[in-house]
């Protein structure tokens, strides 16, 4: 059994920073990640060579720490997945599945910073080949160097459809337009959480600029409600959309496009916390479920650290500074951070934290889809693509008496497959509260089991402690 | 719900549903009340066989045979499909030792009717060519069947509403009231959901049972013991009948509260295998440990090398409602007027499923009772294992 000071679980920037702030402490760190090469979803590609200059100073703090992760004394696992955790009475310890096959990790600390993943609001047609998230064009793209199609659609909500729409059109794919599916209006009155936050404005408003030069249109109170095509997307159908999100009748237009790129937002990823038997709460202003913790980041758990997305959807810039506070907690649990010095470094950061999460919570209320967006998922709409499970069906088992996610689960197979409900569990839980008229809350979470990814047969036999 | 029932069934799992449908089935008015929603315990977390290999010659054997026939009339008689497949399972001896025990008892089992068909390693082979190559033998037993546990619930449970049955979920029993103080005839059930007035309850929470049976001043001598599955990704052909280790009977025979593994690896009409099986006696915790996850794994890899490659996507654990003589309490429980038991089953429920409701409605309505009924009464003594 492998053993370490402490285990980082992901290296988007907040594993990154809580890595590295740790290492400088002196601890010795063990860094997993499931991806070829560290920089988590925000960073991908920043060391491709035809990656762009970072335009702005999130990206350039994000791209010092790879640097810094290269120079330093880290033990970096790429192609790694965490896919257990047990809880004993004298510590922790993680099943991991790399190249070089399985094994225990053993540390004494350890940092979940496993970012979040997104959220897509279902329609016929959104499973074709050629409709993706936004967040696969940007893997293809920056990782690859790969175009997803020629000509682009991308709808949605939220800041993300921006840096994707200019990557790609930066890449010389043909972007019909970002559609945005709030109306400008509705922004206005979250003004005030705006003031202070010139940074991230600042990054906003240079993805629009490089959008207006590329003449993309952004176009808002619009999204797509129907993909078109026999094997493969051909045409996508848009609509405006309410105030509430409800698509206009009538209002339907068919679009020519061989790339559909879709993201309503992000779920942070609590699967291994979930996993660990840490509480949680549901918070929509967070993102949806997230782990309770204390001012210093730790879990109800007792050296179990969570930092970035996982805690709350807040952006690169607060999961950087997360990350490091949470390093140095999980340096100060292991006495290499005194407890003075834990103190002044999180105090020295309240104000930006609070300043951060401000503008994160307003991003996530705001963007968050509006109810009447559900219609857009009508009944022959696929919604648990391993299993093969509709919305009509689930919304049968609902009107049944499944008014739980492991009802729904038990009755519809639905979450069964390979995926084990991490795309359709949250499309699960708003069919759920839509048709009993309950907040999204009450249709609880999935049990959690290992392994939380597949893993070969072969590799889950673990060797034993001596 | 204030309302009145010949028959309360509190427990909505694969046992509670077969008793509701052959009530049902028998004219009865019936409420079925269940703690959470139907398969919610040990119905969706276990595997889906039908056997009869595993009982022993006697009373055990002819409730599995009973049932087994049961089943093929269900397969019939139900709307809902429930995957029902009738394509016999193998018993696997790794060495020659349990090759002699192998025919030993194929030959006990056709001398009572079970057909079984010895087969030499290549024999077996050529039935499952993904079997290690030095595996002695195998007996095949085509009566053995299987099912999804947790749509044959459902199937029972709504063809029961066709004909009657009132279920109610979310709705857990915490309260059985009596007449003369408590010690007298029922009166009616108590749930967090309302109260149903009637004379008849029948005790169908599997593991659980011992917590229902306290309602009116019982204990029931059940213990759970957990069971962990692994889910593989779809591998169609890779398998083609369920494949049993020979130990797999004395794992669950044993009464040591140790990890005991035995292979278990069922095709499933989806194209996953479900892959078994554990015996720890660990409380109600139905939680999944990693170590076990190993030891099934190991396990099977042992009998299937092919299967070290393939994904597990799944894992799952639980609770199987362990008695001291390896039979199921099925009847009337004397000490309490219209109290019936029907749980016990470990690991032979969904098995043993459609005798039990058939029993249960047989003790009810005053008919005639097979020979087999005194033998699982819960009432009768326990010996020791």
């Amino acid at each position: 059994m492998a053993k370490t000071e402490l285990a980082v679980v992901g290296a988007g920037p907040a594993g990154l920073a809580a890595a590295l702030a740790a290492a400088r402490a002196g601890v010795h760190v063990t860094l997993v990640d499931e991806y070829p090469t560290p920089g988590g979803q925000y960073l991908k590609g920043a060391s491709h060579p035809d990656a762009a200059p970072p335009v702005f100073a999130t990206e350039r703090r994000g791209r010092a720490l790879l640097r810094e992760l290269a120079a330093m004394d880290v033990d970096l696992r790429s192609e790694t997945l965490v896919w257990g955790i047990e809880i004993e009475i004298e510590g922790l310890r993680l099943a991991l599945h790399g190249p070089d096959g399985s094994g225990w990790l053993e540390p004494q600390a350890v940092v979940v910073a496993t970012g979040a993943r997104e959220l897509v609001i279902p329609f016929p047609g959104w499973t074709l080949p050629g409709v993706m998230t936004l967040g696969a064009a940007q893997i293809l793209t920056k990782e690859y160097g790969v175009l997803p199609g020629q000509r682009v659609l991308l709808a949605g909500s939220g800041p993300l459809l921006l840096p994707t729409a200019k990557e790609l059109a930066r890449r010389g794919a043909e972007v019909v337009a970002a559609l945005e599916a709030t109306h400008l209006s509705q922004w206005s009155r979250h003004a005030p959480a705006v003031w202070g936050n010139w940074e991230r404005l600042r990054e906003g408003w240079g993805y629009l600029r490089a959008m207006q030069r590329a003449r993309v249109p952004y176009r808002f109170g619009r999204t797509v409600v129907r993909a078109l095509g026999g094997e493969q997307l051909e045409a996508a159908v848009v609509a405006r959309l309410d105030r509430q999100g409800r698509p206009i009748p009538g209002s339907e237009d068919t679009v020519a496009v061989d790339t559909l790129c879709l993201g309503f937002g992000l779920l942070p990823n609590v699967e291994l916390t979930q996993l660990a038997g840490c509480a949680h709460r549901f918070d929509p202003t967070r993102g949806g479920w997230v782990p309770t913790l204390d001012e210093r980041l730790e879990t109800s758990i007792a050296g179990l650290f969570v930092a970035g997305e996982t805690t709350g959807v807040d952006g690169a810039g607060a999961a950087m500074l997360e990350g490091r506070l949470a390093g140095l907690a999980a340096a100060h649990k292991l006495g290499r951070v005194s407890e003075g010095e834990l103190t002044r470094q999180l105090a020295g950061a309240t104000n930006t934290r609070r300043r951060l999460r401000r503008f994160g919570t307003l991003l996530n209320c705001l963007f968050a889809p509006r109810p009447g967006l559900d219609a857009i998922t009508t009944d022959d709409t696929l919604i648990c693509r391993c299993e093969e499970v509709t919305a009509g069906q689930i919304r049968a088992a609902v009107r049944q008496g499944a008014r739980e996610l492991d009802a729904v689960k038990t009755w519809t197979r639905a979450g069964q497959g390979p995926c084990q409900g991490r795309t359709c569990s949250p499309l699960l839980a708003r069919l759920i509260a839509r048709e009993t008229g309950r907040p999204v809350a009450d249709a609880g979470t999935l049990h959690v089991r290992p392994p939380l990814k597949p893993v070969p047969l072969g590799a889950l036999t673990l060797e034993e402690q001596p | 719900m204030n309302t009145q029932a010949d028959v309360v069934v509190i427990g909505g799992g694969i046992v509670g549903a077969a008793c509701a449908y052959h009530l049902c089935e028998a004219g009865l008015k019936v409420h079925l009340v269940e703690r959470r929603f139907p398969a919610s315990g040990t119905s969706r977390a276990c595997d889906g066989l039908i056997l009869l290999w595993d009982k022993m010659p006697g009373a055990e054997l002819a409730l599995g045979q009973a049932s087994s026939a049961l089943w093929v009339e269900l397969a019939g008689a139900l709307e809902l499909d429930f995957e029902y497949a009738r394509q016999g399972t193998i018993f696997l001896a790794e060495g020659e030792g349990g090759m002699d025990a192998g025919r030993a008892k194929a030959e006990a089992l056709s001398a009572v009717g079970v057909r079984a068909q010895v087969l030499d390693g290549p024999g077996l082979r050529s039935l499952e060519p993904n079997l290690a190559p030095d595996i002695a033998g195998g007996i095949f037993f085509p009566d053995d069947a299987q099912v999804d546990a947790r749509r044959a619930t459902l199937a029972m449970l709504s063809a029961a509403q066709r004909r009657g049955l009132t279920l109610h979920t979310n709705a857990e029993a915490v309260a059985i009231q009596r007449a003369a103080g408590g010690a007298g005839r029922i009166e009616k059930v108590i749930t967090r959901d309302g109260e149903i007035g009637t004379e008849t309850v029948v005790c169908a929470a599997g593991v659980w049972s011992n917590a229902v049976a306290q309602l009116v001043g019982g204990e029931l001598p059940l213990r759970p013991r957990k069971g962990h599955i692994l889910v593989t990704a779809k591998v169609p052909g890779m398998v083609h009948h369920p494949l049993l280790e020979g130990g797999y009977v004395s794992t669950v025979q044993s009464a040591t509260e140790d990890l005991q593994v035995a292979l278990v690896a069922e095709p499933t009409a989806s194209g996953t295998l479900l892959l078994g099986s554990s015996r720890q006696s660990v409380g109600f915790d139905r939680s999944v440990s990693m170590t076990v996850v190993g030891a099934i794994a190991a396990r099977a890899v042992r009998f299937l090398p092919a299967l070290a490659q393939v994904p597990v996507i799944r894992s799952y654990a639980g609770l199987r409602p362990w008695s001291p003589d390896h039979l199921p309490l099925i009847g009337p429980w004397a000490q309490v007027p219209g109290f019936y038991v029907a749980a016990g089953h470990e690991g032979a429920g969904i098995g043993l499923a459609p005798v039990t409701g058939r029993l249960i409605t047989d003790w009810i309505t005053g008919a005639k009772l097979p020979p087999f009924a005194a033998v699982v009464r819960p009432d009768r003594v326990f010996g020791q294992d």
